[in-house]
């Protein structure tokens, strides 16, 4: 019997006012899977990632994450089920009165109750895993770019999440620091980490995920194995879409 | 006729001036707090709370703080309770200072970036754990130029209580000039005095703001 799903996502509907931006959303991520979702800007591909850790709120349709119901408003309930989804953001939104040691230690320490000795080497394991060993205690805007998204990834791993969302983590990046950051994504990928990623670097979607989503008018348009998608689209849309990269 | 001395009319108002500065305390640490709390009650959307406060806001940043004197005295007299000309203007006082810190504070927390909210939030700390440690110690390093200037307009606030008989600086510089004749002398000691309690603020705001800086 197949394991149940990571995320599971069921006719999910949302509005921002009069406008509806997901139109009834199915889809479900195994353990493991590495999903990477694509689509024009204002396609809802960013909001549905952030219907997942709650951060937006949906009208109608489920959601669970790790067979966990999300419920709005329901405080327990939403820290219990964000432990289980990790999030890194553009803006990688370090906190700035924290050192980088700090940043990653926080959550960990409060949400968790993890002692203090437990959550430094914790920290420290993370950062030298991507690659800032000797960062712990710099500031974030000792940093650049690449080395604060590295340690935003550090940060949201700290909390051992399910589930680790991307949110087009490299595009605010200058383009000679988005290598470094998309070599980790990569080894989280390949040590089997679940990986949901909201990007526009297909050259990476195409190489690291399992499935690729094509989102169009806050609709799930075409969704397949990369190679298929990228090599043989069915609909106009993602034809239009692609080529328009190049 | 007594003869006084500058001395004797320093000698009075430093006195006074002990009830200008155990109001001012009063005022702001009150105000701080309840301030804070309408703050919390805001930011934590407890129901109709930001209708509530805004509200509360409003009629005290939209009337006299002479008028919040002359209503805390009358207003409770007509309600049955005899209080103190002291009571009245700590009370009046209290609840300036509130409205106006809960104001300034707002706008403090209103700059702290939306993706420190989100990204706190996603690491699945509660509000009370983002307030803490996340967006509380930023807003306060931009809250505190703008929290001790108005520290310094509730010192000089505190003057307007003469009006409702409370003895503090001002009320005893008008009772001086009124027994000496010299009303110059006697309000440029009482001005002067103000200004060695304020300015001392001033530069201690400085200090703090170019050492949060830094930091």
């Amino acid at each position: 019997m197949a394991e149940a799903p990571i995320v599971q996502i069921r006719a999910l509907r949302k509005s921002f006012g009069a406008n509806e931006v997901l139109k009834g959303i199915d889809l479900s991520v195994a353990r493991g899977e590495v999903v990477a979702l694509i689509g024009r800007s204002g396609s809802g591909k960013s909001t549905l990632l952030r219907c997942i850790n709650g951060l937006e709120t949906f009208q109608a349709g489920d959601l669970a994450v790790d067979g966990q119901a999300l419920r709005h408003g329901h405080a327990a309930a939403m820290r219990e089920l964000r432990q289980h989804v990790g999030m890194v953001f553009q803006s990688f939104n370090l906190f700035p009165h924290l050192s980088v040691g700090r940043n990653i230690m926080l959550a960990p320490g409060l949400v968790k109750g993890r002692a203090q000795a437990e959550g430094e080497a914790r920290a420290r394991t993370l950062l030298e895993r991507v690659g800032l060993a000797d960062k712990f205690d710099a500031w974030p805007d000792q940093l650049s770019g690449g080395q604060q998204q590295r340690v935003a990834i550090a940060r949201a791993l700290a909390m051992d999440p399910a589930v680790l969302l991307c949110d087009e983590i490299t595009s605010a990046l200058d383009p000679e620091l988005v290598g470094e950051v998309l070599k980790v994504v990569e080894s989280l990928a390949d040590e089997g980490m679940t990986l949901l990623m909201v990007t526009h670097e297909m050259g990476f979607a195409r190489k690291v995920a399992d499935r690729v989503v094509f989102m169009h008018a806050g609709r799930i348009h075409e969704m397949g194995p990369p190679a298929e998608l990228f090599e043989r689209p069915q609909t106009p849309e993602l034809q239009q879409f692609l080529s328009a990269l190049h | 006729m007594v003869d006084f001395s500058l001395w004797d009319i320093v000698r009075n108002l430093l006195l006074a001036a002990r009830w200008t500065v155990l109001l001012s305390l009063t005022a702001f640490v009150g105000g701080g707090l309840v301030g804070l709390g309408l703050l919390i009650a805001r930011i934590a959307r407890w129901p109709g709370a930001d209708r509530a406060v805004g509200a509360y806001v409003q009629v005290f940043q939209g009337t006299p703080l002479l008028m919040q004197l002359f209503l805390a005295y009358f207003g409770l007299a007509l309600l049955g309770w005899n209080v103190s000309a002291w009571v009245a203007a700590a009370l009046a006082l209290t609840l300036y200072t509130s409205a106006f810190l809960c104001e300034i504070w707002r706008g403090c927390v209103l700059a702290i970036p939306k993706g420190q909210w989100e990204a706190s939030a996603s690491l699945a700390l509660s509000l009370g754990e983002q307030l803490r440690h996340v967006i509380g110690p930023q807003a306060l390093k931009i809250a505190v130029p703008p929290t001790v200037g108005f520290l310094v307009q509730v010192v000089k606030g505190t003057a307007l209580a003469s009006v409702i008989g409370f003895i503090e600086l001002t009320k005893a510089g008008t009772m001086i000039t009124n027994a000496t004749f010299r009303p110059f002398t006697v309000y440029a000691c009482v001005a002067a005095l103000y200004f060695a309690l304020c300015f001392p603020i001033s530069l201690w705001s400085r200090r703090l703001e170019r050492k949060l800086h830094r930091g």
